[in-house]
């Protein structure tokens, strides 16, 4: 039996009077890749930063519903304190890689310095230990003290994903990771997140389908702010059900 | 229909010939000013007129040097900028990360914008009412007025760097603002998705990332308090020397030195001109050359800044 890591339930949500999601429900497993699918504006963007409230950060963003994590509510308390230790929790990926202008290792410690009081020595082992978990090491290891600027897209990536590593989250979102990224890119981050799902729980949005069918383990088909149908990957592939998933995946829409 | 073809090319020629003049004349508009007072001020640079101070004399001789003037802009600049500097960054920190789109903000954006407009000697002019009030005469010295009623003196360069530094905060609060604005989304988010607060946020990413824009703004903001005359003339008095107890270089002066007039490069060169007491055109220009040449060097500061970070980001 696959442990449910997160629960959503009857889930809503606006920007100002727009309704963005449509009473969204869903069981996320633990270790397993959970792709979000469907086209622009669909709401899987909005269904992934509202798990870590990174939406919040919009004004005019209203939510309702349950989001529990291992029992939790997300939405539980407003105070900045919660919110923190929530994200710290939560991984997340963004589209565009996004390491900070300083050095490598800079990047890697950071998170770590700013949350919590480690000596350095321990924070360096950490942090070559998760460049290694993101398959990054060895391209790097000689210029950790140089930018981070400098890197291609495809390694600014991995660093962003070893970044993420270094708070040790249960979860990591990833909101589109390839899509700014060469094949052959897209393939390293692929094989990374199917070993990532040994220790984490990942959820990936994604335009891609081969992507989805690729590496997901479970998959949900959202249009215009409903989930028009989710399940196992496999099953919903070859023998989707709703007749939008079936236009979705010809490409008619 | 659409036998007739717009002669396009001809238009693509004209504005290139167009932006290429009015770049060419900005260009010499720039040298012929600097060519100009090389000519005409390089005979009165030598050792002496950089370390002199100056005399009140006609006579291109006697006239001695510009050291304390020079002294005034630098001691100027300096106190202006270390007083802006806190207001003007807290002030785009609070624009950009924390005032929502409202009234305040509004009623905000439009002090600065007006303060931006007001001349700089009306500036002066408001300043000296409030620093020639009693209680602001440990800034300056406290003269005894008519009928017993004491007032500050008001002219002082610690009162003439504070009105500089009011002068030039719209400014550097809107470089530093556009520099804040200029951080990618991207950065913030990322910041605030590994569980940072908003002030980490602020200070560890944003900043950092601005770091250019920022010193961008500083550098602006030296350069109004080195070209501006009407302040100086108003609240530092422009006396030719430091009034203060003498010789003002020893370190027991310094505070009196502060608290009393002198002038500036700009001051000493309204004084030297044909409209003031002095009439040394010689001398005039040759000030205005180190003038120049400062704001030339603070300009390649800048560069240099911008140059070095980018190189940073590269290697």
């Amino acid at each position: 039996m696959e442990e449910v890591l997160v629960k959503i339930r009857s889930l809503n949500a606006w920007y100002g009077s727009t309704s963005v999601l449509k009473n969204i429900e869903l069981d996320i497993h633990k270790n397993r890749i959970y792709a979000f699918i469907g086209p622009s504006g669909s709401g899987k963007t909005t269904l992934l930063r509202s798990i870590n409230r990174l939406n919040d950060l919009s004004a005019d963003f209203r939510i309702e519903g349950l989001i529990e994590i291992a029992g939790k509510n997300v939405y539980e308390k407003n105070d900045r304190k919660f919110i923190e230790e929530l994200r710290k929790g939560i991984g997340m990926v963004f589209q565009q890689p996004n390491p900070l202008p300083t050095t490598i290792i800079r990047n890697m410690l950071l998170p770590v310095k700013e949350h919590y009081k480690v000596s350095h020595n321990e924070m360096v082992e950490m942090a070559i230990m998760n460049l290694k978990n993101a398959g990054l090491y060895d391209e790097v290891s000689n210029r950790l003290n140089k930018t981070a600027l400098k890197l291609s897209g495809g390694q600014q990536q991995r660093l962003c994903i070893a970044r993420t590593l270094m708070l040790n989250p249960g979860i990591i979102l990833f909101d589109e990771p390839c899509s700014a990224l060469d094949p052959i890119s897209t393939y390293n981050i692929e094989e990374l997140l199917l070993q990532l799902k040994e220790k984490y729980t990942i959820i990936i949005v994604t335009h891609n389908m081969e992507q989805a069918s690729r590496i997901s383990d479970y998959c949900a088909f959202f249009y215009q702010g409903e989930l028009v149908e989710k399940g196992q990957t496999a099953n919903l592939f070859i023998n989707p059900k709703a007749e939008l998933t079936q236009k979705y995946l010809k490409g008619v829409i | 229909m659409m036998n007739k073809i717009k002669n396009n090319a001809v238009y693509s020629e004209l504005g290139y010939v167009y932006s290429w003049l009015s770049a060419g004349i900005v260009v010499s508009a720039c040298l012929l000013i600097i060519i100009d007072i090389v000519y005409l001020g390089h005979c009165a640079i030598s050792l002496d007129f950089l370390i002199k101070e100056p005399n009140a004399s006609a006579i291109n001789t006697e006239a001695g040097g510009i050291l304390t003037p020079m002294i005034g802009t630098i001691m100027l600049t300096i106190i202006g900028t270390v007083v802006a500097f806190p207001f003007s960054l807290a002030t785009a920190i609070y624009l950009c990360f924390y005032s929502k789109k409202g009234m305040l903000t509004k009623a905000v954006e439009f002090a600065i914008d007006v303060l931006a407009g007001v001349p700089t000697i009306v500036v002066a002019l408001f300043a000296l009412t409030i620093f020639t009030r009693p209680e602001f005469s440990f800034l300056s010295t406290m003269v005894d007025g008519v009928e017993g009623s004491s007032r500050a003196y008001g002219k002082s360069f610690l009162v003439c760097g504070i009105v500089m530094a009011i002068m030039i905060l719209p400014f550097v609060i809107k470089s530093m603002q556009e520099a804040l604005k200029a951080v990618p989304e991207s950065y913030i988010e990322g910041s605030y998705a590994l569980g940072a607060t908003k002030w980490q946020t602020i200070v560890k990413i944003a900043m950092r990332a601005a770091t250019d824009g920022l010193a961008t703004g500083v550098i602006l903001g030296m350069g109004r308090i080195i070209g501006d005359t009407a302040i100086v003339w108003l609240t530092l008095g422009g006396t030719l020397r430091m009034t203060g107890n003498q010789p003002w270089y020893e370190p027991q002066n310094w505070l009196s030195a502060l608290q009393n007039t002198g002038s500036t490069l700009t001051t000493y060169i309204y004084y030297t001109s044909p409209a003031g007491e002095g009439n040394n055109y010689t001398v005039a220009f040759g000030a205005s050359l180190i003038l120049i040449l400062i704001i030339i060097l603070l300009n390649a500061i800048t560069m240099g800044f911008n140059f070095v970070s980018k190189e940073m980001g590269k290697k």
